[in-house]
């Protein structure tokens, strides 16, 4: 068994006087990939941002519990945000580059860490692209607009503005939905391979895409974590019937 | 799409249970053939046997349609990955009634042997065995599996002791020689129905419950489940044990 990456003990969390997470407790392991499934609004997406504290953002939201990740809880009032984020990054379901080149989109993160060697920022910016497996499509037109690419070379262009401030852990939240089968499949392809050196959690509605991609699945419904195991198990023979109606297509 | 994908299910579930059943009657007239020699019964399941050739390559091509528009997983996965297996499962037990009904012509002309070594015996055992079978398919009732099991422990052993008879008739009646041999063909096709009937009975297990106890000895399933007859299956997968008539 890998080491916890990630680990959440009776999380809970309020959008108001709504409850959208229910005392969720779960160890995520490092590099590997864990996905999250269930139906919209069952809370995967907000248990996702938990983990680096993009509900922060969202006015009148209350977390009691906690999350460890590398045993210290980011919670803690003494944890600094922008270096949690820096370790925990994030790819969202839209790309959203910013209109600037696609040099200065993966060089941003750095700059703004105040690297400012230009043959730094160019070693980090083609590492991070070739990781991205993007370097090959878009090596001889950096100082292009990145909002000339594809939507599928703009999300794997979004996945390497991530890995440039070198983050430990990638969340994903449905980083394929909008895009073709086979950007969908690159997006894949490079999950297989960032799952090396990252410990990646993925959100996704697309259940074969979870099988695919995911060492790990967790079924949430109605803000519980209703089953937690082996993706492998979970597709085959899962331990709770309402897991069993969901990937089966049989819910509600 | 979800009330397609359930109706693609239940036409499933109701070609396996037609082929089941057919497959049910072919071994049953087999056997029936075989008791009363009667040559126009063998020859009816001779014939119709392209009936479950049908069925079987109609079953096999809508499993493979189901895989590859609807990416079934969980039960769904099972039934589907099952439905194949057992399918070829029954089209065997048909290929062994057809190969025990071309030998009943050559025991004939000397019949009284099958009551005198107790092979209507064993022939209602493997009748019984493939009913039961057929039947835990439709129910999918997997408490009764076990008694497969047993039940293919016994016919198995049957089959060695009626077995070593014919041997000992042969070496002191060299007229039945002929006969014998014909006999010892039916014995082993007998021998496997309760093999694949194991097969099958494995299937409806991981269909229902998710555990694969193929291979696995240590089923509880009886004393002899040692050497019994999950033994069987396994000795049945060479090909050359399912082509020899």
């Amino acid at each position: 068994m890998k080491e916890i990456k990630i680990r959440t003990k009776d999380l809970t969390l309020y959008y108001g006087a709504k409850m959208a997470l229910n005392s969720i407790t779960m160890d995520i392991p490092e590099k590997e990939v864990t996905a999250f499934i269930g139906p919209s609004g069952c809370g995967k997406s907000t248990f996702l941002r938990t983990l680096n504290r993009m509900n922060d953002l969202i006015p009148n939201v209350r977390v009691t519990g906690e999350v460890l990740v590398d045993s210290l809880n980011i919670y803690d009032k003494q944890i600094d945000v922008v270096n949690l984020r820096k370790k925990v990054g994030m790819v969202f379901q839209k790309s959203n580059p910013f209109a600037k080149s696609i040099f200065e989109n993966v060089a941003y993160g750095p700059r703004i860490n105040g690297i400012n060697n230009k043959s730094k920022l160019e070693e980090i910016v083609e590492t991070s692209l070739k990781k991205a497996f993007i370097w090959e499509e878009v090596k001889d037109r950096l100082n292009d607009s990145a909002m000339g690419l594809s939507g599928g070379q703009q999300q794997r262009m979004c996945i390497a503005r991530t890995l440039a401030v070198e983050p430990e852990i990638i969340l994903m939240d449905e980083p394929a939905s909008a895009l073709d089968p086979i950007s969908t499949a690159k997006i894949e392809e490079l999950i297989f391979e960032l799952k090396k050196n990252y410990t990646i959690v993925i959100v996704t509605h697309n259940m074969q895409q979870a099988a695919r991609v995911s060492d790990l699945t967790a079924f949430f419904y109605l803000g519980e974590l209703i089953e937690f195991g082996k993706t492998k198990k979970i597709f085959t023979t899962p331990d709770k019937k309402h897991t069993e109606e969901y990937i089966t297509g049989r819910f509600g | 799409m979800e009330r397609h994908f359930e109706l693609e299910l239940e036409k499933l579930n109701k070609r396996l249970l037609k082929m089941g059943s057919l497959v049910y009657d072919q071994v049953h007239n087999a056997l029936d053939a075989l008791l009363a020699c009667n040559i126009e019964l063998a020859q009816q399941v001779i014939d119709t046997d392209n009936k479950v050739d049908k069925l079987d390559v109609k079953i096999d091509k809508l499993c493979q349609r189901i895989f590859a528009l609807t990416q079934p997983v969980a039960t769904d996965l099972r039934l589907i990955m099952s439905a194949l297996k057992m399918n070829n499962d029954l089209e065997r037990l048909g290929d062994l009634a057809v190969n025990i009904s071309e030998k009943i012509e050559g025991i004939s002309e000397y019949k009284e042997i099958l009551t005198e070594l107790h092979v209507d015996e064993l022939a209602n055992m493997a009748d019984l065995i493939v009913k039961d079978v057929v039947n835990i398919l439709h129910t999918r009732n997997t408490t009764f599996v076990k008694d497969i099991f047993t039940s293919a422990s016994a016919i198995e052993e049957k089959v060695q002791s009626v077995s070593a008879r014919i041997l000992d008739e042969m070496m002191h009646k060299t007229e039945v020689i002929v006969v014998a041999t014909n006999l010892m063909i039916i014995l082993t096709q007998i021998d496997r129905i309760a093999g694949y009937s194991t097969n099958i009975a494995e299937s409806i297990v991981f269909i229902v419950e998710g555990r694969m106890i193929k291979h696995k000895k240590a089923f509880s399933h009886g004393e002899n489940s040692d050497n019994g007859s999950e033994a069987a299956p396994e000795s049945e997968a060479t090909p050359e044990s399912n082509d020899n008539p």
